[in-house]
């Protein structure tokens, strides 16, 4: 088996689904099913599409990088389409094409191929968010996402008039046998970057989220949050560390931008009232983060704290986004109390923005302490400093949050949690701890992910 | 299994934390009695094991711990867990008020561990995980009390401090290149020493309570269940003594030596703010009308003895810090649990809505009467002893205006401390409490133990003196002159038994003169002369009220001054916060595709930089 059937089978299936409205959303459970297990039997390697070999076709690329995002991002998908089955149905067909945009974003090599695989996805998002019946927001994401991508298909087009050659591990080839020096890559990286950072909720380049999480039904708001946010992570990893070198000059204002977005981002989260809000800007600070660890070269421990990300994101908007569908508010003072009748659901809670705030017993704080380490091995005291400033703002919200949330004078509101939704967080709670207090598989894990790009590890 | 291994006594109590939570769920109160259990267990295993030099320090199943026994680490804990186990006899009487009972019971347990591990470790970043792990495993017990306000800002000022002590220890792990404590406070040096020392201070101070970090403090003790207040003032406060002991005396000096009192200046700068400390404790504890919160800002001040004395850092010193580290936990445990006794029945702890609980509670008086005597420094009580040791040293070093500071705190603190004695156990005794009786004899039992030990430290103090003189040598002093009955300062030598003794000689004259003179008549509380009118608000004529305005109207002009200052902190987050908002985050998609333009013309037009 090829690891290319990740992206067709979705697609075929999307194509069959608009056959039978009431079939698409089984099939789209089966396909999502069979891509969870189908992973675990392809080998890794380089899959050239058609026979034609790199530079010339499309090739995808299964190393350990993308295997363990694949893993990641699919059983998250899956976990998410369990959630909200109700909402699933009517945009069956739509999560096939974002199933198979999303591991076409994980898996090619191509830059030009991965365009499209930003479109496909998008698209699918755009449709998705429909959902929320705030159409004014998605017209704004539409808009930003299409400019995004322009911005990343110009960057491309100088690029390839510069290199001539589309492939990703080519490109990287020739950039540094051609001598070409990283300013004069600047200009396209820099477009390019701009097209990611759309997606990748970026500051300033994403008004968008508010319209779109801050309306969240419990479909978008763990899929967009969660699985996109992880994926796009992922793909922007994957550029900085195996196609550009960046110079250190764009580095150092790159850095900056993102720092700018970090500070931005936990004090939105701080001045805001409402728990998807909250939870939003909260991830915005969370994603500049990450992006900051692959410019500074920790990728190991970059695609841990995606991971981490995915899973804790996963477990707060789903929780939120089901609260607030049920209770039509997500003004936190209105939510008081809520968890002290569903201890379940606030365990869940509480762990996930436990471990987002890096307490130890929780990965957050497993990633956060090596990624810090990294960090000082570096002798980033700014940027370290910095971090820790702003953990102590989010810890400060979460805990604020948490503490509303749980305990309250008057009588909580009640709300129906089904049973699968409390399965999925609770073992996402479970897994949190699991790798917080069992360092051991991260370690490797990292290791794993460092050998691909030849880094040289924490060891 | 090796059950005087340190690993093994963690994980157990880790365990039986679990197991607590488990029997609370079937029954609040079983679980309830695992927490008086697993802490006794753990403060004889650790006494026991500890002093007998029997703790392995081996570990089988935690991967990347380390442990380590050292003396100073064996005092700390001791009495820490003492405390804890203490206090945890209260827990049964108390479960019912909480919201959360099983959650209590484990979470109790849970800061018991993070304790241990703190404390029995010789890496960095163990006592960091365990320092964390402390933190938001106390953070929640602290709603279950009467108000969840307090919460958020304990987590905020503690994150900071031990973000400050994260930070040290990498920078200390960047010179020594490792976790190792001993090394990294070794071998740090240069820049990067005064940053280390100014972050261990910081993290030390937000755990103390010293200002400016002393916000939380009576605002979570105020607040938190009665048993968790005296934990958090006789144990948790004592891991920000801990880390000031690596900061302030191991931490070799790091900037210029002012040459006229012979001392570092960084250090003098930390003696000053701990002067500071003292008294801004002294003057708000006196105007507290709730006697939680009183006892709180005399532990802020106490704070403030033990950061004066270890930056002064002779052997003298360090004996007078940790010795007050032992007095002030096992006295304001005491005290905090006798307030508690009385909280239990009466269900307030304002001090103008008691009085006269003498007569209900006469053991939880005399317990609590101890326990301020020794919290104000007078013999023949612990803290005597360590404040006479802390007063030698100022004095000797010579420190006029830290000593200032010192001494007012002392004298402060007698305004203060009699106060709620007078006001809540004294005077008449209200009509609504006439029927309530002397606290259970399972909480009257833990009351009595400290009792008798700060009476045994005020008396006795050698033994106990002798095990810190191992601790001073350890860190470099010179050892304290002991011997069997007599302690010698710079200026002269004490004889603690023989005050007592003397002590003993006095309260017994006037015992003799109290039951041969004539009875005082007693009166009720509306015995108050009116002048014919009736009294609509008879709670203001309580004694107790503005006992000390004249003194009061002096400073409180200025009491806030600290609130605000941490409010506009807090505002200005904010601030900046909607400022993204609204230049970011409108409905407008044409503005993120301005600032897209902006972002790319700037950084165009900057070419040339690269």
């Amino acid at each position: 088996m090829s690891a290319v059937l990740l992206i067709a089978v979705p697609l075929l299936a999307a194509f069959i689904s608009i056959l039978n409205k009431k079939l698409a959303p089984v099939l789209l459970l089966l396909v999502s099913l069979f891509n969870i297990v189908s992973i675990f039997f392809y080998s890794l390697g380089t899959i050239t599409i058609g026979g034609f070999e790199a530079p010339y076709g499309i090739s995808l690329v299964l190393d350990n990088y993308s295997l363990i995002g694949l893993i990641v991002i699919n059983i998250a998908f899956f976990l998410v389409l369990l959630i909200s089955y109700e909402k699933v149905k009517k945009v069956a067909t739509v999560l096939l094409v974002a199933l198979a945009g999303l591991n076409g974003l994980l898996l090619t090599g191509d830059l030009f191929n991965l365009f499209v695989f930003i479109e496909v996805s998008g698209i699918a998002a755009y449709l998705i968010s429909t959902t929320n019946k705030k159409y004014v927001a998605t017209f704004n994401y539409l808009v930003i996402g299409t400019v995004g991508s322009s911005f990343y298909l110009l960057g491309l087009i100088i690029l390839y008039a510069m290199v001539g050659t589309l492939n990703m591990s080519d490109m990287a080839l020739r950039i540094s046998s051609e001598g070409i020096s990283a300013a004069n890559l600047s200009l396209p990286f820099l477009f390019m970057f701009i097209g990611l950072g759309v997606e990748a909720k970026l500051l300033p380049f994403n008004s968008w989220v508010k319209g779109i999480l801050g309306n969240s039904n419990k479909l978008v708001g763990p899929m967009i949050a969660s699985v996109y946010a992880g994926t796009i992570s992922l793909v922007f990893g994957r550029i900085l560390t195996s196609v550009f070198v960046v110079s250190d000059r764009l580095g150092l204002i790159l850095t900056v931008i993102l720092l700018v977005g970090i500070v931005a981002g936990e004090t939105m989260a701080f001045a805001s009232t409402k728990l998807r809000e909250i939870l939003l800007y909260s991830s915005i600070a969370q994603a500049s983060l990450v992006i900051i660890l692959f410019l500074e070269g920790i990728t190991g421990w970059a695609v841990m704290m995606v991971i981490a990300n995915v899973i804790s994101k996963l477990v707060l908007f789903a929780i939120a986004s089901y609260t607030s569908d049920e209770l039509k508010t997500d003004e936190v003072d209105n939510l008081k109390g809520i968890f002290s009748k569903n201890k379940i659901i606030g365990v869940a809670f509480t762990i996930a923005s436990l471990s987002v705030s890096g307490l130890p017993l929780f990965m957050g704080f497993v990633v956060k302490m090596n990624v810090l380490t990294s960090i000082f091995d570096g002798e980033d005291y700014l940027l370290a400093a910095v971090i820790l400033l702003t953990s102590i703002v989010e810890g400060v919200y979460f805990v604020r949050v948490l503490i509303k949330l749980w305990y309250n004078k008057e009588d909580a509101k009640t709300i129906n949690y089904n049973f699968v939704i409390k399965y999925i967080v609770s073992v996402l709670a479970v897994l949190l701890i699991v790798f917080g207090t069992y360092t051991t598989v991260l370690n490797d894990q990292v290791e794993t992910v460092n050998e691909v790009f030849e880094i040289g590890g924490n060891e | 299994m090796n059950f005087a291994s340190i690993e093994m006594i963690l994980m157990i109590t880790l365990a039986s934390g679990v197991l607590a939570y488990l029997i609370g769920k079937l029954n609040a109160k079983l679980g309830s009695i695992v927490t008086i259990l697993v802490s006794m267990y753990v403060t004889i295993a650790v006494i026991y094991f500890g002093y007998n030099g029997e703790l392995v320090i081996t570990t089988e199943y935690l991967p990347l711990v380390t442990f380590k026994v050292t003396n100073i680490g064996l005092f700390f804990a001791s009495t820490v867990t003492f405390v804890f186990a203490m206090v945890s006899f209260f827990n049964p009487f108390f479960i019912d008020k909480y919201k959360f009972k099983a959650l209590y019971s484990m979470l109790y347990i849970f800061s018991l561990v993070g304790i241990l591990g703190v404390f029995f470790t010789d890496n960095f970043m163990t006592l960091f995980v365990f320092f964390e792990f402390t933190v938001w495993s106390s953070m929640f017990l602290i709603p279950m009390g009467k108000s969840t306000k307090s919460t958020t800002l304990y987590f905020a000022m503690s994150t900071i401090g031990s973000f400050a002590l994260l930070y040290a220890i990498f920078l200390m792990r960047s010179q020594s290149g490792s976790f190792d404590i001993d090394q990294g406070l070794a071998m740090v040096s240069g820049a990067k020493a005064t940053w280390t020392y100014i972050l261990l201070s910081v993290a030390a101070f937000a755990k103390l309570g010293a200002f400016p970090l002393h916000l939380w403090l009576p605002k979570v003790l105020g607040d938190a269940p009665d048993p968790v207040t005296a934990v958090f003032s006789g144990g948790l406060e004592k891991l920000g003594a801990f880390v000031a002991v690596m900061g302030l005396v191991r931490l070799a000096p790091v900037s210029f030596n002012i040459g006229a009192i012979d001392m570092d200046f960084a250090r003098y700068v930390i003696a000053f703010i701990g002067s500071i400390t003292i008294i801004i404790g002294t003057l708000m504890a006196i105007r507290q009308d709730d006697a939680k919160k009183l006892l709180a800002y005399s532990s802020m001040s106490n704070g403030g003895y033990i950061i004066v004395a270890l930056t002064i850092g002779n052997g003298i010193a360090i004996s007078g810090a940790l010795y007050h580290v032992l007095a002030h936990a096992i006295a304001s445990a005491a005290a905090f649990l006798a307030i508690a006794a009385v909280a239990r029945k009466t269900n307030t702890t304002k001090m103008s809505e008691l009085g006269g609980m003498i007569h209900n509670m006469p053991i939880t008086y005399m317990v609590y009467l101890i326990a301020i005597i020794s919290m104000a420094g007078i013999p023949p009580m612990g803290g005597f002893i360590s404040k006479w040791m802390i007063f030698q040293a100022v004095i000797n070093k010579g420190l006029p205006i830290i000593a200032i500071g010192v001494f007012f705190g002392s004298i402060g603190s007698f305004l203060y401390v009699f106060r709620p004695l007078a006001a809540l156990f004294l005077g008449q005794q209200l009509p609504e409490y006439k029927h309530l009786k002397e606290a259970p004899f399972f909480m009257v039992l833990p009351m009595i133990i400290l009792s008798g030990l700060i009476i045994y430290t005020g008396v006795l103090p050698n033994y106990i003196l002798g095990k810190i003189n191992e601790i001073v040598v350890d860190l470099g002093a010179t050892a304290v002159t002991i011997t069997e009955y007599t302690i010698t300062g710079f200026n002269g030598t004490i004889h603690p038994a023989l005050i007592s003794g003397m002590f003993g000689v006095g309260v017994f004259v006037a015992f003799l003169i109290f039951i041969t003179f004539k009875k005082s008549k007693k009166v009720t509380l509306m015995d108050t002369y009116t002048a014919g009118e009736f009294i609509y608000t008879e709670e203001l004529l309580h004694y107790s009220v503005d006992f000390y305005a004249p003194l009061e109207r002096l400073y409180e002009k200025y009491i806030h001054i600290m609130e605000k200052t941490y409010d506009s902190i807090r505002n200005k987050i904010a601030e900046v916060g909607h400022f993204f908002k609204y230049y970011f985050f409108t409905n407008k998609p044409e503005v993120s595709v301005f600032w897209i333009v902006i972002i790319v013309s700037l950084l165009l037009w900057g070419e040339s930089l690269w």
